[in-house]
């Protein structure tokens, strides 16, 4: 009886023991790993306050001059440049593409005359103008209709008989004749230039 | 006997086969009684004070373990990550988040001669590393047997990576905190620069430096860098085109008091302040290191007499249609005071501010007076140092005696003298509606505006900016004309004060602009000390051939990056807004 007294008494020290040993060996390991992630981190902080100086360095308006001189041969930006604000740039003219939906509505309600666009033509759609005359309403009837079927699903009914209400006009004259994209900023500037 | 049989009835040593015989318990008598008494009182004793400390022991093991033990969590605190590696001196940045000064650790390379396996090797890598070492020299360190010999101090992080990559035993690194500052000279007079104990030395760095030490976040200045590179680069073509001795400038946001730039050239480089400069080795040190803007303290000359127009406008003793006779010079004491270009005829207010005639000006302030004169400069704060962050000022001299010969040379400028910063404040607040606000180096959150004073009523701030516009547009300064930015200013040519005497052929030529000048935004502030006159201007170097073009120059450069939009100049409502009403429908004789 006393011997496996003894024998659980000693089993359970050991085993509290080695536990003990256990647990302290694990949390000193986890202590190192601890250590050793700070000073990494800490390194790597110091490297970025590094990087950072050294960018700044590499980044100087003299740097940056020098380097512009070499490979780009960038001027500063002259008032001339400068003229044109985004509020000068022209508005698209009005013959571009309204939004489909308001012309879908429009169709249904073609029988009234639907309101002139209220900015005037430009030049550039000079030579469909006359497609937007009111006096003139089946100047280009094809095309009217050729615009209208290439979009059905928008449409309620499919329109039996042509009927150019004024922006379904507008819309079907600017097909021949869309307003040129320009294809560089080149053309874009000409393009602007041109038209003031 | 009995003893004797108690004795081994009570034995626990006694085997266990032997048993005594079974008799009646014998309780013993007289003195062995009390003896046996006496050890068990004794052992009753002993027994409860060791069952009270193993107690003790037991209770706190338990009030340790479960009581105060607490969660794992509460040990946590134990194990703070440590603070980051924050640096022992806050950055400092520009306005846009630039980097104008940083604290770096810097490896220094020192080696343990007694580790080295092979110094020869040793040696020749290190050369390859360093070409500026001595190999001998390297050599004999390496082998002279001591535990510690530098190699080399302060190292770029790439030559500590070249050297690790060398792998040397016996080689190793220490590091340093370091000031570093990236855009060297740039920015010099602005940010300064720190001993080598990281202590504030000059500008912001001395000005700020309890700031510094005690803060982690970056300091952030109102300084534009892109705005100081163009005024510098600006600068230096004025001191390279008029072989000048220097030159110095300012761009301050009129409003907010808020300096986006401060140049004061020659420079020198932070990064290591004291050494000679390689391109100019004949400039002094101590005329590098002097900051014009706010170290130095000149007679400004001309650019001044849009205090006196001020003054005498906004205490109502002239109005824009006052005359005064400006034909003949002004005779007092020993000195004349003339024009440098005189009309010789009677001119009105804003002709003398145009055409910058000293006789006008001076009797303008006469007729004010010097008791209004002198408390209207100290209203505009001219006559106490500017406030500013930067802690190397200078005190403005002006006379003590307020005399009558005083008061004429103040109303153009001579006679007393103040810095450029202060000046520029004061002027900011004569087109800015007349509040005068403190300049600052800091920059301030965006839409705030520092408390202010008024110092001149919103109408003479009115009048003084189409006044400034009338100089730029047919006056003297033509040539800081900026088409798009309306620029509005004043020329200014001082003679340089040697010992006692002005010094005819020494001038300080300077302009002061605000643009654009029907809504002020901006302020600059330009001087050239001592320009020569060149072919291009016509053997003149007055404020209006060397400071003026530049000022131009700069104010078209740096407007886009204000984001600033060109206006029509010609357009109708600006000249409606612009003119001075005592001059319309009058031809207006160019300067």
């Amino acid at each position: 009886m006393i011997r496996l007294r003894s024998l659980f008494w000693l089993l359970l020290i050991s085993a509290t023991g080695f536990a003990m040993f256990g647990v302290k060996y694990q949390v000193q390991a986890l202590e190192d790993q601890f250590a050793r992630i700070n000073r990494a981190t800490a390194a790597e902080q110091h490297e970025i306050r590094v990087l950072d100086a050294e960018w700044a360095y590499l980044t100087r308006p003299e740097t940056l001059d020098a380097m512009n001189r070499q490979f780009l041969s960038l001027a500063p930006i002259s008032t001339k440049q400068l003229r044109t604000t985004v509020a000068d740039i022209p508005m698209r003219p009005p013959t571009a593409a309204p939004a489909p939906a308001v012309e879908a509505t429009t169709m249904v309600a073609a029988a009234e005359p639907a309101p002139m666009p209220s900015a005037a033509p430009s030049p550039l759609d000079q030579a469909s103008a006359p497609a937007l005359l009111p006096n003139n309403p089946a100047a280009e009837p094809p095309q009217t209709q050729s615009a209208l079927r290439a979009m059905p699903a928008l449409l309620d009914k499919p329109p039996a008989t042509p009927q150019p209400t004024k922006p379904s006009t507008a819309k079907a004259a600017a097909r021949p004749a869309p307003p040129h994209h320009p294809k560089s900023l080149d053309d874009l500037i000409s393009q602007i230039m041109a038209s003031r | 006997m009995t003893i004797a049989i108690q004795y081994f009835d009570d034995n626990p040593c006694r085997p266990r086969h032997f048993k005594p015989p079974p008799c009646a318990p014998v309780i013993p008598d007289g003195p062995a009684r009390k003896a046996l008494d006496a050890c068990r009182r004794r052992l009753f004793l002993t027994s409860v004070v060791f069952a009270c400390v193993f107690a003790t022991v037991a209770l706190r093991v338990v009030e340790i373990v479960l009581l105060e033990g607490g969660t794992a969590q509460s040990h946590m605190p134990r194990f703070h990550p440590p603070a980051p590696s924050t640096p022992a001196r806050a950055d400092i940045v520009d306005r846009n988040g630039k980097l104008l000064a940083a604290t770096l650790d810097t490896p220094s390379v020192y080696a343990n001669p007694k580790q080295i396996l092979d110094a020869e090797d040793a040696a020749r890598k290190l050369v390859k590393v360093f070409p500026n070492l001595d190999r001998a020299e390297l050599y004999a360190k390496l082998t002279s047997g001591k535990s510690f010999v530098w190699i080399k101090r302060r190292l770029t992080p790439r030559e500590q990576y070249e050297v690790n990559q060398l792998g040397i035993p016996g080689v190793q690194f220490q590091h340093e905190e370091r000031r570093v500052y990236p855009d060297g000279a740039l920015t010099a007079h602005v940010v300064g620069y720190t001993g080598i104990d990281n202590s504030g030395f000059a500008g912001i760095e001395r000005g700020l430096d309890n700031t510094l030490k005690n803060h982690q976040d970056p300091l952030r200045l109102s300084v534009d860098l892109r705005m100081q590179y163009v005024l510098r680069e600006e600068l230096q073509r004025v001191i390279d085109d008029f072989t000048a001795k220097g030159a110095a400038g300012l761009i301050m946001d009129v409003n907010t008091g808020e300096i986006l730039s401060i140049v004061s050239l020659p420079d020198f480089d932070p990064n290591r302040p004291g050494a000679p400069d390689s391109d100019h080795p004949d400039i002094p040190i101590a005329d590098r290191m002097f900051d014009r803007i706010t170290l130095g303290d000149y007679e400004l000359g001309s650019i001044f007499k849009i205090f006196t127009v001020a003054m005498a406008l906004d205490s109502g003793t002239s109005t824009l249609t006052s005359t005064y006779d400006a034909s003949h010079d002004i005779q007092i004491g020993r000195f004349t005071i003339g024009d440098y270009h005189g009309k010789h005829r009677v001119l009105s207010v804003p002709e003398i501010l145009m055409y910058s005639s000293n006789i006008g000006a001076a009797k303008m302030a006469v007729a004010a007076g010097g008791q209004r004169q002198r408390e209207f400069l100290a209203r505009l704060g001219l006559l106490k140092p500017p406030k500013i962050e930067i802690s190397e000022v200078a005190k403005p001299h002006f006379p003590a005696k307020w005399r009558e010969v005083n008061v004429m040379t103040i109303a153009f400028g001579h006679g007393i003298s103040v810095t450029p910063i202060g000046f520029a404040s004061a002027a900011a607040a004569l087109v800015n509606g007349g509040v005068l606000r403190p300049a600052t180096l800091v920059k301030l959150p965006a839409g705030y505006f520092p408390e202010g004073r008024q110092v001149i009523s919103t109408k003479t701030s009115e009048q003084m900016r189409r006044l400034m516009r009338l100089v730029v547009e047919h006056g003297t300064g033509t040539m800081a004309a900026a088409p798009g930015y309306v620029v509005g200013g004043k020329t200014g040519t001082a003679d340089k004060v040697s010992g006692r005497h002005y010094v005819e052929r020494k001038l300080l030529s300077s302009f002061v602009a605000a643009f654009p000048i029907n809504d002020p935004k901006y302020l600059t502030l330009i001087m050239v000390d001592e320009p020569h006159p060149n072919k291009q201007s016509h053997s003149y170097a007055t404020g209006g051939w060397t400071a003026a073009p530049a000022t131009s120059r700069v104010i078209q450069r740096i407007a886009p990056l204000l984001g600033m939009q060109p206006v029509d100049e010609a357009s109708p409502e600006l000249q409606q807004a612009l003119a001075v009403e005592s001059l319309q429908g009058k031809r207006i004789e160019n300067y």
